[in-house]
Order: structure tokens, then sequence, then C-alpha cells
């Protein structure tokens, strides 16, 4: 199934987007990141909203109300959050949906692009089996795997003075870092939220770092466009919180 | 939010599971098994292990590395048996090392391993020279106690399939569509012709110095290596994987909607109706005096005779997609992906299953 429904059609998107732009590897994966940003584009405004509106509350008179009134008896607590999140239109888990769906498009990507790329006899002939009919399989293979410096199926490395160096890594927890301050909302002293947001923001970029280090750098390429096109589309939102990029400042 | 933060960190925990489970396929570690033999032994290598095989009883003489797989080494490629007594093995894993063994024993003699790219295709060996297709793109030299000797570049993609030779030339197919005459005293590409798909199978060259290629394009052709003119292309079912066999003027071929052609090797035309199995094939047929060989992707070996009769069919347990080899008066077959986990299987040449060897776990 999980091949069926996710692997199999984004590796056909992908090799129809290789196809029709003439065989650059790089190219597709960039343009196909656009493609996947531009049907969640709806959700990530809603993710942006529902951040926005869950920071909101946390200084409404009425919410700081109701956690005093019913911090011992959660069940009527629970009851009177979900009131007023109905009453203003929140979706308390609204925010979550872009970063669901961003995982199984990471593991359909790479999954993608390692059966797009074909190393082996084994998985050409798998392959083979996997493409729809409006592809022309014979002159797509083999999958030019080369964009700039990098061979898009293996992990990427620049040779420094002897030191293989992780440029694309580096670029994707530069980028993943910027995206997530950006994301933040100011927030207040003592906000337990907050801090705990401002932590994964440290930590979340050097995780996809390590998956850009360690996996192929056809991945590293759909990170750092989808960090680049989060960034303008937070900015072009107005909603990018460009104050958090400035160290000191919360 | 603390619930929403610790969900991410799960989740990213169980992509990072997800990814690692493919970066062996990323990194070309799997395929089918390469199989060689004399009279005495077959040479299976099957991944992180390569095995002799007594062919009197199936039993194991000697696996490679002794005592367990080396995970950074994968050899898939056929083994190649060199007149001085060596056993090439080519590794297409991590560590992608071209290697020698002693096929008597199974010490290793020697190593290589500053190719670029993994070995998928097998060297060929002429006189005291080594020559190893890569899937960097490049055609490496070294001489027969592994010493490097030069690497030319022969193509911007892989080479997969074993060169062929007359001694002059080195006709070298790619996944580039393209076949190349390298030009061995003068290590440089004398001529190469653009074909229509990709190549990932050896050429045959005949006696007459013509070249028979198949193509993922469907379709074979003959190229005049004097000339280096297209003599002609007939177009077939499916792709063809592997190479073709010429015999008496007759090629025997292959392909993968399941087909088993002879055509003429003047014209291409056909000489019978094509038969057809059960399944697709991706090895070359093994010919021998009276009978053609082939094995499917379906699991069964079948037998023709040389008018395209069916002479026998035995279905063995597992995909069959390496080359059937002839091992002194036995057809070996490696099948892929069986219950038993069954690794070779030996028939004689009615057809009947003689043993079968299972690896040790």
């Amino acid at each position: 199934m999980w091949d069926t429904y996710l692997i199999i059609p984004m590796t056909n998107v992908l090799l129809f987007v290789y196809d029709f732009i003439g065989h650059n590897f790089g190219i597709a994966i960039i343009l196909f990141t656009i493609l996947i940003r531009a049907i969640t584009w709806p959700l990530t405004a809603q993710q942006l909203k529902g951040t926005q509106g869950m920071q909101e509350l946390q200084k409404d008179k009425e919410w700081l109300g109701i956690q005093k009134k019913y911090k011992t008896d959660k069940e009527k607590l629970a009851q009177e959050q979900m009131r007023i999140y109905k009453e203003r239109g929140i979706n308390p888990f609204g925010s979550c949906l872009p970063t669901l769906i961003q995982f199984p498009v990471i593991i359909g990507l790479y999954r993608a692009i390692i059966t797009s790329l074909a190393a082996t006899p084994l998985s050409l002939l798998n392959l083979s089996r996997n493409l729809y009919p409006f592809l022309d399989v014979a002159k797509i293979i083999p999958l030019n795997s080369q964009f700039l410096w990098m061979d898009l199926g293996r992990p990427e490395s620049i040779d420094i003075f002897g030191f293989a160096f992780p440029s694309l890594a580096v670029i994707v927890v530069i980028t993943s870092y910027i995206q997530s301050k950006l994301m933040t909302p100011p927030s207040n002293p003592g906000d337990q939220s907050a801090a705990m947001g401002n932590m994964m923001a440290v930590y979340m970029p050097f995780l996809m770092g390590y998956f850009a280090m360690t996996f192929a750098s056809g991945l590293a390429l759909y990170f750092i466009t989808s960090n680049l096109l989060g960034i303008a589309q937070y900015a072009m939102m107005g909603r990018a919180n460009w104050s958090n990029l400035i160290p000191g400042r919360k | 939010m603390k619930t929403k933060k610790i969900f991410i960190l799960s989740a990213a925990v169980i992509i990072f599971t997800l990814l690692s489970g493919c970066s062996a396929a990323a990194m070309g570690s799997d395929s089918w098994p390469g199989l060689s033999a004399d009279a005495e032994t077959a040479y299976i290598a099957n991944g992180g292990l390569v095995y002799a095989i007594n062919l009197k009883n199936g039993g194991v003489n000697w696996q490679y590395p002794a005592d367990k797989a080396d995970a950074k080494e994968a050899y898939f490629a056929d083994p190649v048996l060199t007149e001085d007594e060596q056993l090439i093995l080519a590794s297409a894993g991590p560590d992608h090392s071209l290697i020698s063994v002693n096929p008597a024993s199974g010490h290793l003699n020697w190593s290589f391993g500053d190719a670029e790219g993994v070995w998928v295709g097998s060297p060929l060996v002429i006189g005291e020279t080594i020559y190893a297709p890569n899937a960097d793109g490049k055609i490496y030299a070294l001489d027969i106690k592994g010493s490097f000797l030069w690497a030319k570049h022969i193509s911007d993609n892989a080479l997969w399939a074993q060169p062929v030779s007359d001694g002059e030339y080195l006709y070298i197919t790619s996944l580039d569509h393209h076949v190349y005459a390298f030009d061995i005293a003068r290590k440089e590409i004398a001529w190469e012709i653009g074909l229509n798909g990709a190549i990932p199978g050896q050429a045959t060259l005949d006696e007459n110095g013509v070249l028979y290629v198949g193509a993922l394009d469907s379709t074979i052709t003959a190229i005049d290596s004097q000339s280096q003119k297209i003599l002609w292309s007939t177009s077939l079912n499916g792709w063809v994987w592997d190479s073709a066999v010429v015999e008496d003027n007759i090629l025997y071929v292959g392909d993968l909607e399941g087909y088993v052609y002879a055509l003429d090797t003047e014209d291409g035309s056909l000489l019978w109706t094509p038969a057809q199995p059960n399944g697709p094939i991706t090895g070359s047929p093994l010919v021998t005096e009276n009978l053609i060989i082939i094995g499917t992707e379906g699991g069964s070996a079948y037998a023709f005779d040389k008018d395209g009769g069916s002479i026998w069919q035995q279905n063995i347990n597992g995909k069959l997609y390496t080359n059937p080899v002839l091992g002194g008066e036995l057809i070996l077959f490696t099948p892929m992906e069986n219950e038993s986990d069954i690794v070779l299987v030996a028939l004689d040449l009615d057809g009947r299953q003689v043993w079968s060897f299972t690896p040790e776990k």
C-alpha cells in the first residue's frame, strides 16, 4: 500500500518532471518541492493561523481565567478549552497537520530518489515495473544523477584541505534554523511552551542536518528548497518574525 | 504543546529508521547473484559472501570471507577465473573493492579499492591485464597482481557489463545508450555508436567481428566493428537485458516480455516463432551442443532444441535472473527469493535436479 499510493506515484511524478525539463534531476527535485509546497500551501497557512491563534489565547483573559478556575478539574478544563477553540474558530491540531504531511513526503521523496536512480540491475528491473505508461522509460534511463558538484544519489561533501566538509548539511541546518525562528511568534518571559519552541528551533535543524549529511544529497536539496520556500511564504504572508533572528531578542 | 513536540521528535526518529532501511538500496548493495564454474567447482557471488561449491555433491569447499559477511562489500558480478588461477571478485557495496582470491582455498591474494564507483559488471582479463568497468563510467586497468595501471573515462553514466575484446579493442556497453570501441594500445576511445536505449548487458562479438547489442528500447542491433556501421536492427517484444549468444550463425536471446528468439545473424530475421516460457528472461541463454537453456523470473528452467521445440521444463523454487552456467555435466541456476533460501541448483542435461545448495544461517 505504501508503495502503491506514495512511493510509485511520487517516483512517476519526479520522473515526469525530469523528462519534461530536459533530464536534470536536481532541477526536477526543486520543481517537485515547489509542487509539494504549492499543494500544501493552504495547510501551511492554516498552521500559521493556528499557531498565532494559540499564542493569542495565552494572553486572553477568559482563557487565563478558566485555567485558574478549573486547575483541579482536568475534565471540565478540557471542555471549556474546547468551547473556546470552537468559539474562536481555532483548530488546536491545525498547526500539526503540515508537519504530519512533511513526514511521508520526506520518506516518499527519499525512496523516489533512490528508486529512480536505480543503482543496481535489480533496482532498475524493479523501476521498470513501477512506471506509468505515459513515461518513455527507454529514453529516460539512465537518470543523470549529477547536479552541480553533487551526485544526488549519494551523501554530499566538499573536499577542503583533505577534510570532507558536508556543505549541503550545513546549509540545511542554517535554513531550517532560520525558518524555525521566523515561525516562532514573540513570547512572554516564563512562557513554557515558547521556551520549548525555542529548544525545538535548535534541535530540529540539527536533526535535519544529520539526515542531510547521512542520506542521499537529493534529500538535502529537497530540505533546502522547502526551507527557502517556507521562509518566502511566511514573508509573503507578513508573518515572518525577523526580530527572532537577532541574538538576544525574543 | 509538549505532546506535540514529543510527537514530532518521535516521528523524526521513525523517519530516520525508515530512511536508514532504504539507504542500503541507495548505496547499491542489492542485486542478483553472480555465477561462474569450471569442470569441478561453481563460484557464487551472493552479496556479502562468495561460495565455492563442489559440483560432485553440492558441498561447500570454502566461503569468502571465511568467518562472516563483510557488510561493506556486496559481490554480485560473475566471478572471473584467470589462467594463472585467480578468482576475481567485484563488489557493489559501499567499499566497492575489486579483489582476487585463490580459487582452491578462498584466501585473499590482493585487493584494489581506489575506484570511485561500485563494480556491477565483471572484469575482463586479457593476458597479464585486468580491464574492469565501473559504475563511475571509467574502465580501470590493473596488472594481474592487482597493481593499478590506469583508468580512462568512457561515459558519464555507469558501465555495468563485462567488456568483450578482439585483442585490439575493448567493446564496452553503457547505460548511456552507447557502444564504445576502446583502443587498448592507444588507451583511448576509437569510435562509438549510439543506440536508442540503455545497454545493461554485454555485447556479443562473433568470429567475423560483428557485435550484437541488446538494449532497453526492445531491439537487438548488429554492428560491424570494422566499418563501424549498423548492419541491422530487429525489434523484439520487450527489453533485452543481457547478451545474446551466437552459434552457427544463429543468435539466441531472451527478453523481459518472456520470449526466446532465434535470429539469423545475416539480417536479424526470425528463424522460428519465439517461444514463450513462464516469465521475463534477464539472463543470457546457455547454448550446449543440442540445447538452448534459459531461466525465467517465474522460477522455471526451460530447454529447447535448435528448432525452438520444447525439450524439458523444470520448476525451480525462486526467481532465475542470473545466466545459467554449465559446470562439468551440470546446468547451474542461482534462484533468488525462494522460501528455502536455496542459492544454487544443479540440473543434469535432461533437466533432473541433482542437488541444491543452501548456505548455513
